[in-house]
């Protein structure tokens, strides 16, 4: 059941020639790129661009990247690093460069900047989910 | 002000994703976008004199 239904999603696929997990994973891994490929420009450029800038923003406002291996704040680390990590590459980049990665309390706004950051990670889920439905068929 | 000017930049850039994700027409995509910044604004000010007057 499980192949027949991967083979519809491939079948209905709007773009001809991409799987819808590719365009998923894509989409996760780059903010627009997803979209990119699946030649919807307007909403590559404005919702991802959305996505890059929030998580620029919030990295200059002073907000950092939780680690897992950061259990400084317990259980909610785990829950703010998942979030942080739909950024997808922009945060493993990040961290690999040690941007972000350092706690700066002592800015005004640096928990402002933590929020940024963690709510790029979410939008950058539900837009993933998006590309996904869309190269699935079930989206226009 | 810095406060508020930075909720409005969070609430603006949602709004955009949500807009750009939440409708099919591009008029549907600009009046949810606006109504989803409006909402933002409107319920954050409303939080905000709420939290005032309580001592």
């Amino acid at each position: 059941m499980g192949s027949s239904m991967a083979a519809k999603i491939e079948y209905q696929t709007s773009s001809g020639t991409h799987s819808p997990w590719l365009i998923g994973i894509l989409a996760l891994l780059i903010p627009g790129g997803g979209h990119l490929l699946l030649k919807r420009f307007s909403r590559a450029v404005a919702a991802g661009g959305a996505i890059w800038i929030t998580f620029i923003v919030g990295i200059m406002l002073g907000g950092h990247l939780y680690g897992s291996s950061n259990t400084a704040t317990g259980f909610l680390t785990y829950v703010f690093s998942f979030c942080n990590m739909g950024s997808g590459l922009l945060y493993f980049i990040s961290r690999v460069m040690s941007v972000g990665t350092e706690e700066r309390a002592y800015l005004v706004t640096s928990e402002y900047g933590n929020i940024f950051i963690i709510v790029a990670g979410l939008l950058n889920y539900i837009f993933a989910l998006d590309a996904f439905d869309i190269a699935a068929g079930r989206k226009q | 002000m810095r406060h508020f000017l930075l909720m409005t930049i969070f609430a603006c850039f949602v709004a955009i994703v949500f807009g750009a994700i939440g409708r099919e027409t591009t008029h549907g995509r600009l009046l949810y976008g606006l109504k989803i910044f409006s909402e933002f604004v409107g319920v954050g000010l409303l939080i905000g004199w709420i939290l005032y007057l309580i001592p």
